[in-house]
């Protein structure tokens, strides 16, 4: 209970803290310091309370309800402050109708209504916050030295590349206040067990990531922000919508509460239950909502990485992780979410084969790779939450080293462009060498990613999901593609090109060396996690594990990710055989830059690019079909569930 | 929790696969040069000629241009090794179809790893044939999965009735795109046994010596495993049925020799719209049919 | 017999040949006389090949094409002239930009003359090139041995 209130306040000190410190020197003391902190309170945590059941802490206090009430209204005066000033009045009517929501939800609705216990901490929470505590803090390490970058190229070619004074400011100390205000209230929405609270923790994280999405104040980011608050605020809406519901039919607003009248009594809940789905698809930046997460690339590169793997839609997907129990009774909902997550997933992988630009097929893995998690919450079977959970985790894991990976490339090669990463291995060895291993992470055999999807094709065939069978079958097809291609630009060799990696940040270095050390120790002790984190949550939800997921397949799978991660860092280095050059099919002038001599004697240089499939997985082709069918898909559940209770009630 | 019997199996496996697919995977691919050459009219060579061309392989030089490509292609070999060794101590199907896609990926990486735009532009194909047949794999190994009640292929021994009785569709689907695995003509367009392609050797442009004979060694595994899986919709409880399996798988062999030699190879478009059709249409009917019975 | 001389690979280059001795090398392949009976194939890759089959002779303009290659073949490597032009530049020897046959850009171990080559003539000489090639492998085991 102490720990968690520390975990939940703590970042929240250290944000006011960094946003009046001045001084590089300062902040990367103080952000390194508390990230480690942050960090190993979380691993006290969890062992603390390694394989326990779901633990409730009494907690409750009218005050603490007034503070969120009051911060939902900073969060909508900020809001609508921002709309004003830039003239999105969409904006500023839906921050109106949410805030007056919340004031009448907290003053007048549901005034004393409340949850007996207001903490909680299961194997679940254990998880996220160890996603959050290590992975979230060390995204704000490896922020350090790349905010350092960011803003020198900010000073010198700023003016040059024609951005104002207000463009060029150093908004540093607001930027890492902002991520660790992210963090504190992550673990807000991990451990209440009072849905206003978490209510108040997820109106916060969308707030930040508008601040830091916005972070460089050109129309481009503000359009983007813009365009991130106003589908996360309609999913705000939504979750405010279920508060009234919960309220209304079963008269509290403890989650857990929810969750058992709920499994007794479907009807009662189905319509919050599909409020609350709503609430996730968005956050979870599900079609037809996912063109937020893609506007959001243009933030710096660590609130990407911060987005993406362990905050914001992992938010998302917690949230329908756990209501996977209802959705296994409320048929409409659990049909939206399924549906909706698995066309995500299969469109989604589909454009990643489009794309050239290296955060956007990142972005784009990450659409997927949640609409996968989701679709696997919907299912609802024991197999299905194990398969979601550990896909959480491997996702948080190689996607934040990914994320990281480009960042620091971008900033030494001066593209993302995944074309121009063409030789990185000679150019940037070790960077090179993570890239490949988080690549590795993200989707193939023997990692996790693969297990993972293994489980939900059980659970699939089990619970007769046709249609998410053949989903997952031409997706993960998809994957491999823009994976191995990605890959295979990356594996490249020829000489020795200049070695551009020499002024990497130590900060880089550390954050990426601790978030590659997580995604391979993730891997080889895949039975471990699945026993010690996943395994217990599974159990204490559903009762049983479901059918076996056989261990010595993880043990398989465990010893070959272990020979190639040898082989990534120690097998492929100088070999003693004689090099030679490529064959260009005539007189080669210089075989490392492709150089030969054309039929005028005069020098040609040999490219070659990658496959991108326009005319088959185009996003103009893709986006519309999967928009307008998820637009449909969630309007139809929802006026289901809406019409569907008052049917059986009468 | 810890070691299990058939992870013993999975290792046993693995070795007798390492030792015995390479010789029978190297008869049967001097087979398979003859009966092309008599479907051509010609005598054609010995049948240990790959046995010979990879021993003439591994006696050349050692050269390299990426000094990365053995390794690789080491990786590419082990991994097939596992998969078959997953696959023939009747383990999980599914994990036998991932890592034999490893496999792939390490093979496309080895292509990669050497920047000759030939080889890059194999490699480019390569993953499109990975994605054009992955669909179906997976539905193959899912209908199997129906229709045996696990994904260890071990349980066909349990089955009353071959797994094929009902997999019909799904089984049609698989031979469509085995032909893509075994890269035979209409679908040789990353690399192609066959002399004067517009790239060279694709993926294999870069490769000589011991590398280029992983490469023949690895496809030797490969057809094996493949006919294995073959094989398995035929296999029931009866150890008689091992035969038909093997007879079938052989008449599947066949078949794919006598399309390779029929067929001109198709653009990667065409392999891509009908790999996936094929595998929607067969594998989908396959999986409704089971679904509801 | 080595393996080297069981499994010769061939690459075909024309340097300047008046297609006459590369349709007779083709004809090689095609069922009459069906080479791949003692395992030759044609590679069009000097990475893969053992014998280097060069028709035509050797002008300024290809000199270094038939160089390139002939140095990205791996050892051991053989060179086989087919036809009088790779031999000694036949008919076009003073041609104004002809230097001569292949031994004017690479070694030559086995010529094969012929206006066209005859398919028989170049079976033969490939089996002479198998030959010298199957030494050639021996002694690159013997270099690699002491080495």
């Amino acid at each position: 209970m102490q720990l968690i209130s520390f975990l939940i306040l703590f970042p929240l000190i250290i944000a006011a803290v960094l946003l009046v410190a001045k001084g590089d020197m300062l902040r990367n003391v103080i952000v390194v310091a508390s990230a480690i902190i942050i960090a190993a309170g979380s691993i006290v945590l969890a062992v603390q309370y390694l394989g326990a059941p779901w633990i409730g802490f009494e907690f409750e206090s009218p005050i603490v309800d007034y503070i969120g009430t009051a911060i939902g209204v900073v969060i909508a005066a900020a809001v609508i402050a921002f709309g004003v000033k830039y003239k999105n009045y969409l904006a500023i009517a839906l921050a109106v109708i949410q805030v007056v929501g919340s004031l009448v939800f907290e003053l007048g609705f549901a005034h004393g209504a409340s949850s007996r216990i207001g903490l909680y901490i299961d194997s679940l929470s254990i998880v996220m916050a160890l996603i959050i505590g290590i992975i979230g803090s060390g995204i704000c390490v490896y922020a350090l030295g790349y905010m350092i970058d960011f803003q020198k190229h900010l000073d010198e070619h700023g003016e040059a590349e024609g951005l104002t004074e207000l463009q060029r400011k150093d908004r540093r100390p607001e930027f890492f206040a902002l991520m660790f205000l992210f963090l504190s209230a992550m673990y807000v929405i991990v451990f209440s067990n009072n849905m206003a609270w978490m209510f108040t923790g997820w109106e916060v994280t969308t707030l930040c990531s508008f601040l830091l999405i916005a972070y460089t104040r050109t129309e481009e980011a503000v359009n983007n922000a813009f365009r991130q608050i106003i589908m996360n605020i309609l999913g705000g809406i939504g979750f405010l919508v279920a508060l009234y519901l919960a309220v209304a039919f079963t008269g509290t607003l403890s989650l857990e509460r929810f969750i058992a009248i709920g499994m007794m009594r479907p009807a009662l809940v189905v319509v919050a239950v599909g409020a609350l789905a709503f609430a996730g698809l968005t956050k979870a930046a599900q079609m037809p909502f996912h063109t937020w997460l893609l506007g959001a690339m243009v933030a710096p590169t660590p609130t990407s990485a911060l987005l993406h793997s362990s905050t914001m839609v992992k938010a998302g997907v917690f949230l329908l992780i756990k209501l996977s129990p209802l959705f296994a009774v409320c048929i409409v909902p659990a049909t939206m979410v399924v549906l909706v997550g698995g066309f995500t997933f299969m469109l989604c992988s589909f454009m990643a084969i489009s794309q050239t630009n290296a955060k956007r097929v990142l972005a784009y893995s990450t659409i997927a790779n949640l609409g996968l998690i989701v679709a696997c919450a919907g299912v609802a079977t024991p197999e299905a939450v194990w398969a979601a959970t550990l896909l959480v985790i491997f996702h948080a894991a190689a996607k934040s080293l990914l994320f990281l990976c480009v960042g620091t490339a971008e900033h030494h090669i001066g593209s993302r462009d995944i074309e121009d990463m063409d030789l990185l291995f000679d150019r940037m060895p070790r960077l090179a060498r993570f890239m490949m291993l988080g690549i590795m992470c993200m989707f193939i055999a023997p990692f996790g990613m693969l297990i993972a999807k293994w489980a939900t094709l059980v659970s699939f065939v089990d619970s007769n999901q046709i249609i998410l069978i053949l989903l997952l079958a031409f997706g993960s097809a998809a994957t491999f593609m823009f994976w191995a291609k990605w890959l295979g630009k990356l594996s490249g060799i020829a000489g020795s090109p200049e070695n551009v990696e020499l002024t990497v940040h130590p900060s880089e270095w550390v954050s990426l060396i601790i978030m590659a050390c997580i995604a391979v120790v993730a891997c080889v002790a895949l039975p471990f996690v699945s026993n010690i984190f996943v395994e217990p949550y599974v159990v204490g939800v559903f009762g049983v594990l479901g059918r076996d997921v056989a261990v010595d397949n993880l043990w398989l799978s465990s010893i070959l990710a272990i020979f190639v991660f040898a082989v990534l860092f120690g097998g492929i280095g100088a070999s003693k055989k004689k090099r030679v050059g490529v064959y260009l099919a005539g007189v080669s002038v210089d075989s490392d830059t492709r150089t030969y001599r054309n039929s005028l004697s005069g020098e040609s240089i040999a490219t070659s690019r990658n496959m991108y499939l326009n005319s088959f997985f185009g996003e103009q082709k893709l986006r519309p079909v999967g928009e307008v069918l998820c637009s449909f898909i969630i309007v139809v559940a929802l006026l289901a569930s809406g019409i569907i209770p008052p049917v059986l009630f009468l | 929790m810890f070691i299990t019997e058939s992870f013993i199996f999975t290792l046993i496996g693995t070795v007798a696969f390492v030792v015995l697919a390479p010789i029978i995977g190297c008869f049967l691919a001097g087979l398979d040069r003859i009966i092309s050459a008599r479907m051509q009219g010609r005598v054609g060579p010995p049948l240990l000629q790959p046995y010979y061309d990879v021993r003439k392989l591994i006696a050349k030089d050692d050269v390299t241009v990426s000094g990365v490509d053995g390794v690789y292609m080491t990786c590419a070999l082990v991994f097939t090794a596992f998969a078959g060794g997953i696959f023939f101590s009747g383990g999980n199907l599914l994990m036998s179809a991932f890592v034999i896609t490893m496999a792939a990926l390490f093979f496309i990486m080895a292509a990669y790893s050497s920047r000759s735009p030939y080889a890059e532009l194999g490699a480019g194909r390569e993953t499109v044939q990975v994605m054009a047949y992955e669909p179906m794999v997976l539905l193959m190994a899912v209908c199997f999965f129906m229709a045996a009640g696990s994904f260890n292929v071990g349980a066909i021994f349990n089955q009353p009735l071959p797994v094929i009785c009902l997999t019909i569709p799904a089984f049609i689907g698989f031979l469509f795109i085995l032909t893509i695995k075994l890269r035979k003509s209409p679908f040789d367009l990353s690399t192609s046994h066959h002399a004067h392609q517009e790239l060279v050797r694709g993926t294999t442009t870069e490769m000589s010596g011991k590398t280029l004979a992983k490469v023949e060694v690895m496809h030797w595994c490969e057809t094996v495993l493949f006919l294995g899986w073959t094989g398995m919709f035929f296999i029931w409880g009866t150890p008689l049925s091992i035969i038909l399996g093997v007879v079938v798988a052989l008449a599947a062999w066949f078949f794919e020799i006598w399309i390779d030699n029929n067929f001109a190879r198709v653009k990667w478009q065409a392999m891509l719209k009908w790999a996936w059709i094929v595998a929607l249409v067969c594998g989908g009917i396959n999986i409704v049919i089971l679904a509801f019975i | 017999m080595g393996y080297a001389s069981k499994s010769p690979w061939v690459i075909h280059y024309d340097a300047s040949s008046c297609n006459g001795c590369d349709i007779e090398v083709l004809a090689a392949l095609c069922p009459g006389y069906d080479v791949e009976r003692f395992g030759i194939i044609n590679t069009g890759n000097p990475k893969h090949a053992d014998i280097f089959l060069v028709t035509g002779s050797v002008n300024s303009r290809n000199i270094d094409v038939v160089k390139q290659i002939y140095d990205q073949m791996v050892e051991p490597k053989v060179v086989v002239a087919c036809g009088i032009c790779a031999c000694t530049g036949g008919i076009f020897h003073d041609c104004y930009n002809v230097l001569g046959g292949v031994d004017k850009a690479i070694p030559v171990d086995v010529y094969a003359p012929g206006c066209a080559v005859r398919p028989e003539a170049i079976i033969d000489a490939v089996v002479q090139a198998i030959g010298i090639l199957e030494e050639k492998s021996k002694a690159l085991q013997a270099a690699k041995k002491g080495a």
